[in-house]
């Protein structure tokens, strides 16, 4: 098979024009019922197979895929795990790609199914994604493999972001806290045990997806170290991407012989290469989400000057211990600049990194200490304390305005609760991302200055 | 790498260190000027011994993983007799095969080049500051192979302790070009697929020059 086929292939897994689902129930309280019913939404066809029924939802059931009218672009299989050799011996001519759901696979040591499950991916050409995974997630396609109820699991608004995730578990946990951070998403998929299309795949996909201009991916193994070092190189030249990792506290090659094998720990290695191909990765959960979000409203730039601007002494000291540990410069300000904005402020506002306006700050202070410094600065963090009557859901506003003129990263820490939501709100809309930590918001303005 | 085949050839996988250390000579390394001498051969130190005092003589044995562990190294020895005790103790050691005398060398600051056939991502190199507490500081990092110099000159910049080598506190700056060279010396070994592990630690670094001070090198077969 060209290579050309198998990409087309692999879009046919997010953008299928015809689905048969193997196993499908007509009852929510089954999985297989679940994703029947967000199938419904689907406006291509679909195809229920259940021996058992002549009607599933509405629709006319099939004893087999070999009954169908017409072969189909993706079969989604969700029944135990010693069927799914036989259903995929029919798929041959009936399907070009297919997500096997169930899982009793390598995850629980059975090997020999998983390894007979790729050599019929090799021989029939069949794409495989799985098994052990709920499939994709495609809002511009209305397409929903999951077997999560939208009344449990929230699904993403259209957006830009695509995530990648071998697990299903943090792919349903990245639902929330994207959605809670306002991130739409153009595709999502969850690969699973990645019998055939792995995260190298996948990566290869998306370098090329024009509705994709942000990758997030969290990864538990790899299938091939180099390929993915290839793939995910090349997706971090064209797009903004990111990784997690897990697995971490893993020792030193098995059989070590000498120094560098007892320190050569798979996670170590992992993130020197990563390092070295300038691969970006987060930390953890949080700093993925943290950094996604940035990454999604803003765009990356060189430097490591900051200049912090708070109402608060203590929150503006904490982010400045931050941009320590981050390697962040927060660099004194210019003679001339100090000068000149001794004669604009009030004598108590010290005119310093950080830049402290104190509980006695307006709006309007934040701005014009913004336009005087914004030359003399890489990045910008802005902590606005919302306790005080000063600040207020115009400075929004009036950042909406400024930010184009800066160009350059800005990110925002607002405690929770009261005003901040509304202010909130109206930053994050302005492609301003804001964070309930001083920390937090200073890790992120280190992710996008490079 | 002649030399790496022929102990292939031999059938050989952990290599005694003054084996590891001809291969390295063949491949341009600089290595202490020394002699190895076999068990039953001990009798006649010191007088085939032909290289200047002050000597240091190890203990040799493909069971024995770490030297300085078993007590295995002894350093500045400064005449026959004491070399003559040293290799007495020294072949006391439990699974001793041999002894290797060498020249010392000076003292230089000291450093840890690897490589290694990584099961994730195949050959892959490792830099970081050496010596005995290499696993306890862990101020390693690690690259894929095979490397350039500019990828090197990376390596050894990811390692926190590579301030020590441009020079700390009035020390001399060490020889980085002749660093980086091993650096890709050993990444074009290690992709060879010749060899599955292998660990020039440590390497003492001088304002001119470096020297491989031990060596270990475990053959890979495919």
């Amino acid at each position: 098979m060209g290579k050309e086929a198998s990409i087309n292939q692999i879009d046919l897994l997010f953008n299928p024009g015809s689905i048969a689902l193997i196993g499908a129930s007509h009852t929510e309280k089954k999985l297989s019922g679940a994703i029947l019913k967000n199938l419904l939404r689907f406006r291509g066809k679909v195809y229920p197979v259940n021996p058992k029924y002549k009607k599933i939802m509405g629709l006319k059931a099939y004893s087999s895929l070999s009954e169908l009218p017409e072969p189909v672009d993706l079969t989604i299989i969700i029944r135990p795990a010693h069927e799914i050799l036989k259903i995929l011996k029919e798929h041959e001519r009936k399907a070009k790609c297919t997500i096997i759901v169930s899982s009793g696979f390598a995850e629980i040591g059975e090997y020999k199914l998983q390894d007979e499950i790729k050599s019929i991916a090799r021989d029939t050409g069949i794409r495989i994604l799985g098994p052990n995974c709920m499939g994709v997630y495609n809002p511009y396609h209305k397409l929903d493999t999951f077997f999560l109820s939208r009344e449990r699991l929230k699904r993403l608004k259209k957006g830009n972001m695509a995530v990648v995730s071998q697990s299903g578990a943090i792919l349903s946990c990245l639902f929330d806290a994207l959605g809670t951070a306002n991130i739409g998403i153009s595709k999502a998929v969850n690969y699973g045990n990645a019998v055939d299309i792995d995260e190298s795949d996948l990566y290869d996909y998306f370098i090329r997806d024009e509705y994709s201009d942000i990758v997030i991916s969290y990864i538990e193994s790899l299938s091939n170290g180099r390929k993915f070092v290839e793939k995910a190189k090349e997706l971090s030249e064209k797009k903004a991407f990111l990784l997690l990792k897990s697995g971490k506290g893993s020792s030193g090659q098995a059989a070590a012989y000498s120094h560098t094998g007892r320190l050569a720990g798979r996670y170590e290695v992992f993130h020197s290469i990563l390092r070295q191909f300038g691969i970006k990765e987060a930390m953890g959960f949080d700093d993925l989400v943290d950094t996604a979000k940035a990454i999604s409203y803003q765009k990356t730039s060189m430097g490591n000057r900051v200049l912090i601007i708070t109402n608060g002494g203590g929150s503006g000291v904490l982010a400045s211990d931050e941009c320590i540990r981050q390697g962040l410069v927060v660099a004194k300000l210019p003679k001339n600049k100090i000068e000149k904005l001794g004669k604009i402020f009030p004598k108590f506002y010290t005119i310093s990194n950080p830049f402290d306006l104190t509980a006695q700050v307006k709006d309007e202070d934040y701005i014009a200490s913004l336009n005087e410094l914004k030359d003399d600065f890489d990045g910008f963090l802005i902590i606005a304390l919302t306790g005080v009557l000063g600040v207020t859901e115009r400075l929004g506003k009036m950042m909406k305005n400024l930010k184009a003129g800066i160009g350059k990263p800005i990110v925002f820490h607002i405690a929770h609760g009261g005003v901040s939501r509304k202010l909130t709100a109206i930053l994050e809309k302005a492609g301003i991302p804001v964070y309930p930590s001083p920390e937090r918001a200073v890790k992120v303005l280190k992710a996008l200055l490079t | 790498m002649q030399k790496v085949e022929d102990l292939i050839a031999k059938g050989k996988t952990a290599v005694l260190e003054h084996e590891a250390k001809e291969v390295l000579r063949e491949m341009g390394f600089s290595v202490p000027k020394g002699v190895y001498i076999e068990k039953d051969m001990a009798e006649q130190i010191p007088a085939i011994v032909d290289i200047s005092y002050p000597l240091v003589a190890k203990v040799s044995s493909s069971k024995i993983i770490s030297k300085s562990e078993v007590n295995g190294v002894k350093l500045g020895l400064k005449n026959g007799h004491e070399l003559k005790e040293a290799v007495s103790g020294l072949l006391n050691i439990q699974d001793a095969e041999g002894i290797l005398i060498e020249e010392m060398a000076a003292p230089g600051i000291e450093v840890i080049v690897g490589g290694i056939i990584d099961d994730q991502f195949g050959p892959v190199v490792m830099f970081g500051l050496g010596g005995i507490s290499v696993e306890l500081f862990r101020d390693v990092a690690f690259a894929l192979a095979p490397m350039g110099k500019e990828d090197a000159l990376w390596l050894v910049r990811e390692v926190k302790g590579s301030k020590l080598l441009k020079g700390y506190r009035g020390r001399p700056p060490v020889d980085i070009a002749i660093l980086l060279e091993m650096i890709v010396k050993v990444s074009e070994m290690i992709s060879t697929g010749l060899i599955q592990e292998i660990d020039l630690n440590p390497v003492a670094l001088y304002p001119e020059g470096a020297i491989v001070l031990d060596a270990k090198i475990s053959l890979h077969y495919g």
